[in-house]
């Protein structure tokens, strides 16, 4: 990666309140065009790091560049802002204010500004423009949070929780919309406690856990790596088929009426059968291929919860 | 000028599609003026409308203010919008251009008033409309200090109503100075709405130019220092 491309530099980046570390030591780096996950439950150092890339929060240690300026100098600082994008968690505006004029406040604030009409009507806004902002439901002032962040065509977008309270049409039309952002050559920088919406939009994934990056890379590596392997499920195959498999299979479980069987090779797959066809047992199959909730149990310990707190 | 702009059109319209805070930062006043103008005649009414405008800026910028601006800090409007190229200047500048037209608005609505309903002819000069925005700016300042200090806006409404309610009393809008104690009457002569109601009060009504102008000093300085303490105060960056 060379210099021009790096769009976020991070080196060993610490952010401490008096003894108690909320980021600890994190480095990383995020290209051009890439869409970057940090994907954690709530309370992991998330938002302080997103915060502190965003000019908001000073750091305690380390260092941290933006778009090739360093967010620590006060000169910078107005350069980074006015070619990033950003949406907080529980986005905000002027209540009494229109979607509209909302959008138009925002678009003010920057030298350079998008087509707000084209906006509104990327995120399905159009017909809700003339609405106030305090009388939207929470989904609805998500995607006028997400419109925001684009108004000023950014290089790079920040987006912390961005469809956290959104429906799955509406979260899968967001996710659309990032995607293409990215092809178009600009970054995402996204937090998220949904391992799906880490899986199915980054093409690299950071695990933050209490302040720390547990594990870097994209999901296919993550998941190589941490994932575990895959699984075959013999649905409903009962204490039958679980004796008959143990004859040859050692790492097996049973899950209800279902035998799990871990494997490698489509090899291990035919032998099962031929032994369950020797014991005249016949049953459903169904594979199961890790995924980042895999991934994240195995690195943590735990998994998160749809509301994002760690169980 | 475009990120000022854009701060003083949104707050603004913010500020006037509220029925109940346009109720009692304009129509309240006016009620006021029109009640007791009606019972103790023009004369009063005359002489009442600039420490009636004079209060109610006051509370528009040491209550109001703080109050939205704390809103705003809650919900995380402010930190969206530091997000932005915006600096607290110029939101500080957006919110204090946004109260001066407030104060206009009142300013014009109680004395066209006066004028329809008393008879009574203010003295519109550029002396009085310098006093009614040095005003308009000192109290957003004061206003923007307690906004700073306090993250809830049921807090900063209590200490903006615990400031305002003695200063009007003490300034001489409800009762007349004269007929306070003499160790009152001293009192006054620290507070800034004395010296801004004065300074309306000879501008606008009695012509009273040097009284006006030593009026405009005072308030001058206390708007300047209000208002450095003011952005000193609102924190643009969270810890």
């Amino acid at each position: 990666m060379t210099l021009a491309e790096m769009v976020i530099s991070v080196d060993n980046l610490t952010k401490k309140y008096g003894d108690h570390t909320v980021v600890d030591g994190v480095s990383l780096e995020v290209c051009r065009g890439e869409v970057f996950a940090f994907l954690g439950p709530n309370g992991a150092g998330k938002s302080t790091t997103i915060e502190i890339l965003e000019c908001l929060r000073p750091l305690t240690h380390g260092s941290a560049r933006v778009l090739g300026y360093d967010v620590e100098d006060a000169h910078s600082v107005p350069r980074i802002k006015e070619r990033i994008g950003v949406l907080p968690q529980d986005f905000s505006a002027l209540d009494r204010l229109t979607v509209r004029e909302n959008l138009e406040l925002f678009a003010k604030m920057y030298t350079k500004s998008t087509s707000i009409d084209e906006l509104l009507s990327l995120l399905e806004l159009s017909e809700k423009s003339k609405a106030r902002f305090g009388d939207l439901s929470g989904g609805l002032k998500q995607r006028v949070g997400v419109a925001a962040a684009l108004v000023n065509d950014p290089d790079l977008v920040f987006l912390d929780e961005p469809t956290t309270g959104l429906d799955p049409d509406i979260r899968r039309t967001t996710w659309n919309m990032l995607s293409s952002f990215a092809r178009s050559g600009k970054t995402v920088f996204l937090t998220t406690h949904y391992m799906e919406e880490a899986q199915a939009l980054a093409k690299r994934v950071g695990v933050i856990v209490k302040g720390k990056i547990v594990a870097l890379g994209t999901p296919a590596e993550l998941m190589e790596k941490f994932g575990g392997k895959k699984e075959m499920i013999f649905k409903g195959g009962g204490d039958g088929a679980f004796a008959a498999l143990k004859t040859e299979f050692k790492d097996l479980s049973l899950d209800g009426s279902n035998v799990i069987l871990p494997f490698s090779c489509t090899a291990e797959i035919q032998e099962a059968l031929s032994v369950l066809s020797k014991w005249g047992i016949s049953c459903e199959m169904e594979e199961k291929t890790p995924n980042m909730e895999d991934v994240f149990l195995r690195l943590t310990g735990f998994t998160i919860k749809a509301g994002g707190e760690a169980a | 000028m475009s990120r000022i702009e854009g701060i003083f059109t949104a707050v603004t319209k913010n500020a006037l599609r509220s029925r109940v805070g346009l109720f009692f930062s304009a129509l309240f006043p006016l009620m006021l003026l029109l009640v007791f103008g009606s019972v103790f005649g023009g004369s009063f009414a005359g002489s009442w409308a600039p420490l009636l405008i004079g209060a109610f800026v006051m509370t528009n910028g040491i209550v109001a203010l703080p109050n939205i601006t704390t809103e705003f800090k809650r919900r995380g409007v402010l930190k969206r919008l530091s997000a932005t190229p915006l600096s607290k200047l110029e939101w500080i500048v957006g919110n204090v251009l946004s109260q001066t037209l407030l104060a206009v608005i009142l300013t014009v609505t109680l004395l066209l008033a006066a004028w329809i309903v008393f008879g009574v002819k203010p003295m519109i000069n550029p002396i009085s409309a310098v006093v009614l925005f040095t005003g308009a700016v000192m109290f957003s300042g004061i206003g923007m200090v307690i906004a700073g200090l306090l993250r809830d806006p049921e807090a900063a409404s209590g200490l903006g109503n615990a400031i305002s309610f003695p200063m009007m009393f003490l300034s001489g809008t409800y009762f007349p100075l004269s007929m306070m104690p003499g160790y009152l009457q001293s009192v006054s002569r620290f507070l800034p709405l004395f010296y801004f109601q004065d300074g309306l009060k000879a501008s606008m009504m009695t012509g009273d130019v040097s009284t006006a102008l030593s009026d405009l000093a005072v308030i001058g300085v206390l708007a300047i220092a209000f208002l450095l303490l003011g952005s000193f105060a609102t924190r643009w960056r969270s810890k």
